[in-house]
């Protein structure tokens, strides 16, 4: 292979074969340095927007709208516009924060995990992946902020030095979460941001406008691409990698302590740090693949965002489908070894009770119909996948959902039980969250690098030193090496 | 904007404007009146007119705004003495509820009265008092009472002041001296002093004619016991003497005279002494108070209630002859239910002459005059009467509950011979039968005036309408059952300048006499000898005491007291009604939040769910399961009701143990003239519930049979309290499963065990409880409660003191559907047993303050927070409202504020309601968490009041407002560091258990166990445990 100038596709050539004697590419067609940046970076630079990208925006940017103006309903009404009652008295508003957390465990897994072990696959998805986490994580931390009954005192929950003396309760798990989301927070911006400076010079010196210029130039800060700046960039990277990496375990972790602590059936479990890590990367590689389809083809990024990624992306998905499914099964099967009469009480009625239609849909789409991916055709098919991945979105939503309110509904005494129905603004504050998600993602598709530029090309065979052999032995690939 | 603010009748100015208004001439009170209206037309105005107007007013509410009236607020110069401002006083006075009579202490704040308790020393009360006069408060302020005096002309309603109605009285009454031509329409009273301003207006118009009217009579009663002694006569029941107790539908503990201390009296008998522990049975066709408090309940269509009396009197007959029973209850060819009737009627047979002399019979008021003539002879018969069964004659028709004379006073009316119409406190144009036409006959008369609290439907029909006093605001007087001589002392001057009844008729004798001269003077003439001390007592205690006073009880039967029963009467009982196709029988009932309509504008009862069903907020077709399987009815469906006079469209609610083909619903509902809470139908606010009244006619009042039943193809929300939505089998199988643990029984007979020593806290095993961090220690005070299941009738007094006493918001239909009510202490019902014969247990579940709150522990704020006397203390103020604590309470007692739920306030017309509320308590808002505190301001201020007094706390000193308000004493509040204080004792009672205390949050209240007291023969038969096969209740 030449370093040839030009693009020629070559779509007959499939990296998904799995054949030790020869490793696969992970970039298709013929591209080279200058190709590789081409293909993205003209992307932000095109003058324009399409007719498809405007639509989609003004759906999503109508919809964030529609979610702002009924949060402001919602300050000025009450929370009792939501169908919260006693004792569901949380419904949509954690439901949707803990399915949006979920979703945010992509990222960091791709960027942080991945990276430490050398996975050069994930340098394609990666800023995708992250950019989604952090849109996640935006929508994730607006609902327990504006869910609280007095919205006007939440900073109340920050320890900050204040007149009253008062310190938060530390004990208290909710304090933990806002710990917890607020580090993961900071850092998943941080690592996506440091990760896209190289590749925001590239395009600040690419800009042939003054504002994209002036603007890219900002946040590239001085970027030159010394061999010092490099080297300072990829220790940085590292470092914060090896940061993000306990923060993919741990946020999960804090957030399924708001259950596991608490003493209510169904939520008191040990089992819920874990299950929740292993459901939110499910529900992450879900929501990748659910954005990265459809991305890929608009965009043209099919030779670097290859079938290979997506299937192995797949791979993750069946595997945590798995854990999910496994988690479900331990659960109630504790339940009935633990002898504990309201623990058992609570399965069955997740089970067979009134929200039984719930606790199924969730069953079906987390465990059942991700094993459509043993089947290769179905792992690399992106309309297939793309299917699959909305399910497992959906089936994500009602895991929180029966977590959250079949738990509370049916608690301990009979006498206060009862069923929660939510309102049509619970439904709208829902897809309005959405809106909000997919404003921000249309914008960073837009105007930001939608592939780590600087990344793929490390894992061309020209970056090897001996690229010509390299690439016929295909040596792996060093991001020490990559210029 | 309307003047309704301004008591025009009192208007008395420093300041004035005209000369006219200084002068106060009728001209001047006429343009006062008519400047703005009532009822202005707004009718006929064109479009431009009414923009012109409505852009004034919008430019003009800028500058004034409608304002509550400004007052000035001047100190005392010198403070009066004993009065400390801001210091609650304490006032004794009484409630008269159509003659029942309940001894009251009102807690007076600043000058107004925000808290009635019972009066300790009354015997009615000896302390408690049922939901109605807890309510009493809020009816007092309750922005929709009448403020004027207004009159109609040419269908238009003026304001007019007190001195015209006076005026235009006084040119009716000297029209005549004889009284010919004028009619007077009461309501039932035990007052001397009205029933003497009766016989002295009686004496000078001989011919005026005077009627008493109650819809919830008990002239069935009273014809009964006509038949039985020869004169009429009212049953009263001293429960605490009884060993053995049947309750004929007979709801002992609401509706039986002196139902107060009737449950005080039977709770006394029911801690698990089985020296003293009594039986009760009931046999009923509503749930009754009586029936979910009984020992056997067995449900009777209204029918077959009458069958069972008979049996029962041939039973006593062959048991009084000293033969024995014949074995009726084992013959292999009989049904189930047969064999299960013989054997109830063989046992309560058995039970009664076994306690000769200690049992009661008890008959309900809706039941024939010949039930209640049985039951007399029975009570003779088992030489009860004058031990625990008394009756007392009825001699003034002032006192008696009576809607026979109804029926007169139509054809009166019909007659035409009326000139002149007064109905004082009684609203008969809402409760009479449609078919008399009620309101088109009063419109007819030429005077017409209405007294009561209300504008309403009677008032409607009237030509003048009158505002009256609440008894919180007028001098009156009482009287109870057992003649204790009450005084009703006012506690505010009348808000809108009402004027009582005593004040009402005091204008045909001698209108200088205000009624405190009136009330004084029947004191003293009824007790000659008193002195002026005796009345200074008197008001201090509320009542006066005579020594040495005897009940005079009728114990001898008239000869005429003979009645031939059928020789097969036990047979026809055993065998049962025949099933008569697809017609029921309909019950109609008293309610127990509207009672008969009077309270349906009084928020705090209408959200008060009744004790069985669980409903708020209006009324529904009760029916049984076996009912509600044959019409394919569920909870919420609508049926139709077809009488020969009218026809009921109704919501079903379907309640285990109602018996097949009946019906029952509660009167007092469908007002359309209330007010703002329960229908006001000209300002386009619909009715509460159905207008069940429009069944009634005059053959029929509480028993219909024969009804046609469909069920309509649509659903109407039901707006309940438990179980808001239909309950699946699982949820029926977990209930089952865990109810023993949460609701813990136990029969005498296995508590007085003397070999195997009862615990009720071992019902659950768990593991030794270990805390994760250190637990809290005391140096001090721990307060603690108990709560013993086995006193709790149920009756849910203890909802409304809560609710009086903490200023806990109501939040309306639509929110109790959404199951966000917000009552501090709820009263879970749960049933256990068949469906077709469950049995009920009520149990009282508030803040258990866990000793390792889970809710305190979660709290990302530290918004609640464990005090140094162990309570678990809510800071409203630093309340955020993540709910958190509330998910993590296992007792799900917290409430959360999900809307602003005192946005009426801000309405300027409600300004009134605000003085109800306890200025100790602080008024929550949006967004917060709230729960009960133990009554934490009450803590203090006994607390305060002790420290002041250089002395310890005395145990019960304290009493938290659901144990003061309590009838029956079931719950019992206190120090645990005392080891000597009646609630630490309880705590170490065998029947004490924490409620789910296996989670180890150590709860601070225990409950003691519910003692069941089963006939032997019985228990066999009913105490197995059925699957959860039914699907209501359960």
């Amino acid at each position: 292979m030449g370093s040839a100038s030009t693009i020629s596709r070559q779509p007959e050539v499939d990296n998904t074969m799995s054949d030790p004697t020869s490793r696969p590419p992970l970039v298709l067609g013929q591209h080279d340095f200058a190709t590789v940046t081409e293909t993205v970076a003209r992307i932000p630079e095109r003058p324009g927007t399409t007719l498809a990208w405007k639509l989609s925006f003004a759906v999503a940017a109508s919809l964030a709208t529609m979610f702002v103006v009924l949060t402001g309903y919602l300050f000025v009404t009450g929370i009792g516009i939501w169908g919260n009652n006693s004792p569901v008295f949380w419904g949509f508003p954690i439901v949707n924060f803990v399915f949006w957390v979920g979703i945010g465990h992509a990222g960091t897994l791709i960027s942080a995990i991945l990276f430490l072990f050398r996975q050069h696959w994930r340098t394609s998805i990666n800023r995708f992946a992250e950019a989604m986490t952090v849109f996640a994580v935006v929508c994730a931390g607006i609902f327990p902020a504006i869910h609280v009954g007095r919205v006007w005192y939440v900073y109340w929950l920050l320890p900050y030095p204040n007149p009253m003396g008062m310190w938060p309760n530390f004990r208290s798990p909710l304090l933990w979460d806002v710990f917890a989301v607020g580090t993961y927070m900071t850092v998943s911006v941080l690592f996506w941001y440091l990760g896209m400076i190289p590749d925001l010079a590239t395009l600040r010196d690419r800009a042939t406008r003054p504002l994209p210029r002036l603007l890219y130039g900002l946040f590239s800060l001085g970027w030159s691409g010394s061999a010092r700046h490099w080297h300072r960039f990829e220790k940085a990277y590292l470092f914060l990698a090896a940061l993000a990496t306990p923060l993919v375990l741990s946020v999960h972790s804090v957030v399924s302590f708001d259950f596991a602590v608490s003493l209510i059936p169904g939520w008191h479990t040990t089992i819920f740090p874990p299950y929740f890590v292993a459901g939110a990367i499910f529900s992450g590689f879900a929501m990748v693949v659910t954005l990265m389809v459809p991305a890929r083809e608009f965009f043209g990024l099919k030779d670097l965002v290859t079938l290979r990624h997506l299937d192995n992306m797949n791979k993750f998905i069946l595997a945590t489908s798995f854990m999910v499914g496994y988690a479900y099964l331990i659960e109630v099967f504790m339940a009935w070894y633990s002898g504990n009469k309201y623990e058992l009480f609570t399965f069955i009625n997740r089970a067979l009770g009134p929200y039984a239609w719930a606790y199924w849909t969730m069953v079906i789409c987390n465990v059942a119909i991700p094993q459509l991916f043993w089947f290769k055709k179905c792992r690399t098919t992106p309309w297939i996948m793309w299917i699959i991945a909305i399910f497992v979105n959906i089936g994500m939503w009602f895991e929180r959902f029966v977590i959250i309110v079949t738990s509370l509904s049916r608690d301990f005494l009979p006498g206060s039980w009862a069923l929660y129905k939510p309102t049509l603004i619970d439904f709208l504050m829902l897809i309005g969250s959405f809106g909000i998600f997919f404003t921000l993602f249309l914008l960073f598709c837009r105007y930001l690098p939608m592939v780590a530029m600087a990344e793929v090309k490390t894992v061309l065979p020209q970056a090897q030193v001996h690229h010509r052999h390299a690439a016929e032995e295909h040596a792996p690939s060093e991001l020490e090496y990559a210029r | 904007m309307s003047r309704q603010g301004e008591p025009i009748a009192d208007y008395n100015p420093r300041y004035w404007r005209t000369l006219d208004e200084l002068a106060n001439t009728p001209e001047f009170r006429e343009w006062i009146a008519k400047e703005f209206p009532h009822g202005v037309d707004l009718e006929g105005l064109s479009r431009r007119r009414w923009l012109q107007l409505m852009a004034a007013s919008f430019t003009l509410a800028g500058f004034a705004g409608c304002r509550w009236e400004k007052t000035e607020i001047v100190p005392f110069v010198h403070r009066p003495t004993g009065r400390i401002p801001g210091k609650p006083e304490r006032f004794a006075t009484a409630m008269d509820l159509s003659g029942e009579v309940t001894g009251l202490v009102a807690t007076c704040v600043d000058g107004r009265p925000i808290k009635l308790e019972g009066n300790p020393v009354h015997p009615s009360s000896l302390g408690g008092t049922d939901a109605f006069a807890q309510a009493a408060v809020l009816q007092l302020y309750d922005p929709d009472r009448s403020r004027d005096v207004i009159a109609r002309s040419d269908g238009q309603w003026v304001v007019r002041s007190w001195e015209d109605f006076t005026a235009a009285l006084r040119e009716r009454v000297a029209a005549t001296s004889s009284g010919e031509g004028w009619v007077f329409v009461t309501g039932a009273t035990s007052s001397p002093t009205v029933r003497r301003l009766r016989k002295l207006l009686e004496q000078r118009w001989p011919k005026a004619q005077w009627f008493t009217y109650e819809p919830l009579h008990d002239d069935f009663v009273r014809r009964g016991t006509r038949e039985a002694f020869g004169v009429e006569a009212r049953p009263v029941y001293r429960l605490n003497q009884a060993k053995v107790i049947l309750a004929l539908d007979a709801d002992l503990f609401f509706e039986s005279t002196g139902h107060v201390r009737a449950a005080r009296d039977f709770a006394a008998t029911r801690d698990g002494n089985p020296d003293r522990m009594s039986r009760l049975y009931a046999v009923e066709t509503r749930w009754t108070l009586s029936g979910s408090s009984a020992d056997h309940r067995l449900p009777l269509s209204p029918g077959e209630i009458s069958a069972f009396v008979d049996a029962l009197e041939n039973c006593l007959a062959t048991l009084a002859a000293g033969e024995s029973l014949p074995d009726i209850g084992s013959s292999p060819d009989q049904s189930p239910e047969a064999r299960y009737r013989a054997v109830f009627l063989k046992a309560v047979a058995e039970d009664l002459w076994q306690y000769r002399g200690r049992s009661v019979v008890a008959a309900g008021n809706w039941l024939g005059p010949e039930v209640h003539a049985a039951v007399a002879r029975i009570n003779k018969r088992l030489e009860s009467l004058g031990g625990p069964v008394v009756y007392l004659p009825v001699s003034d028709p002032m006192t008696a509950r009576t809607a026979e004379s109804l029926h007169a006073l139509h054809e009166l009316l019909v007659s035409g011979s009326v000139q002149n119409i007064l109905f004082a406190d009684t609203n008969p144009v809402y409760s009479a039968p449609l078919a008399m036409k009620l309101n088109q006959l009063i419109e007819r008369i030429p005077f017409s005036a209405h007294l009561g609290l209300y504008a309403d439907e009677t008032a409607l029909s009237c030509r003048w309408h009158i505002p009256m006093a609440h008894f919180l605001e007028a001098w009156g007087d009482a009287e109870t059952w057992d003649g204790t001589y009450t005084v009703v002392q006012p506690m505010i001057a009348p808000l809108w300048g009402g004027k009582s009844v005593i004040e009402l008729l005091s204008l045909f004798l001698d209108a200088n006499k205000n009624a405190q001269d009136w009330v004084y003077e029947t004191f003293q003439a009824r007790y000659p000898h008193s002195q002026a001390a005796d009345w200074e007592r008197c008001l201090a205690q509320g009542l006066f005491r005579e020594e040495n006073r005897q009940l005079n009880s009728l114990t001898e039967l008239a000869n005429t007291a003979k009645r031939e029963i059928p020789g097969d009467a036990v047979e026809r009982f055993v065998a049962g009604e025949k099933s008569t196709g697809n017609s029921v029988s309909v019950l109609l009932t008293a309610d127990y939040s509207v009672y008969d309509g009077r309270f349906a504008n009084n928020a705090w009862l209408q959200e008060w769910p009744d004790p069985v069903t669980r409903l708020t907020w209006g009324n529904a077709a009760v029916i049984g399961v076996e009912t509600a399987r044959g019409l394919d009815c569920k909870d919420g469906s609508v049926i139709r009701l077809e009488v020969s006079s009218a026809t009921l469209d109704l919501p079903v609610v379907v309640v285990p143990g109602i018996p097949p083909r009946t019906v029952v619903v509660s009167l007092g509902y469908g007002r359309s003239a209330a007010g703002h809470v329960g229908g006001l139908v000209r300002e386009n606010i619909p009715p509460v519930g159905v207008n069940t009244y429009a069944l009634r006619s005059d053959a029929s009042q509480f028993v219909f049979s024969g009804v046609k039943v469909t069920k309509l193809p649509r659903n109407q929300p039901l707006a309940s309290v438990q179980d808001h939505h239909l309950i699946d089998r699982v949820g029926l199988q977990g209930r089952v499963e865990r109810l023993g643990e949460l609701v813990r029984e136990v029969t005498l007979e296995r508590l007085t065990d003397p070999h195997e020593p009862y615990s009720a806290e071992e019902v659950v095993h768990h593991p030794p409880l270990e805390s994760l961090w250190p637990e809290h220690t005391y140096d001090g005070h721990r307060w603690g409660m108990a709560v013993d299941l086995s006193k709790c009738i149920g009756c849910g007094a203890c909802v409304v003191a809560c609710q009086a006493e903490n200023n806990i918001p109501v939040v309306g239909p639509a929110q109790v559907m959404r199951s966000r009510e917000m009552h501090w202490i709820r009263i879970d019902r749960y049933f256990t047993g068949t469906p077709e014969n469950p049995r009920t247990v009520h149990q009282p579940v508030m803040c258990q303050q866990c000793e390792m709150a889970p809710c305190e522990q979660v709290c990302p704020v530290a918004a609640t927070v464990h005090s140094h006397e162990g309570l678990n203390d809510m800071v409203y103020n630093r309340c955020i409202g993540t709910r958190y604590c509330a998910n993590n309470c296992p007792y799900k007692v917290r409430r959360f504020n999900y809307f602003y739920y005192h946005k009426d306030l801000d309405n300027p017309r409600n300004e009134v309601q605000k003085m109800v509320y306890n200025p100790e308590v602080t008024i929550r808002s949006r967004g917060v968490m709230e729960k009960c505190t133990y009554c934490v301001q009450r803590i203090q201020n006994a607390k305060i009041e002790a420290k002041n007094q250089r002395r310890p706390l005395i145990d019960g000193e304290i009493q938290t407002a659901c144990q003061q308000v309590c009838p029956a004493q079931a719950i019992v509040f206190g120090d645990l560091a005392d080891p000597s204080s009646a609630v630490a004792q309880l705590h170490q009672s065998n029947r004490a258990y924490g409620m789910l205390a296996e989670l180890n949050v150590k709860p601070r209240t225990k409950y003691l166990a519910r003692v069941r007291n089963p006939h032997p023969a019985l228990q066999a038969i009913e105490y197995r445990e059925p699957a959860a096969t039914h699907e209501h209740g359960a």
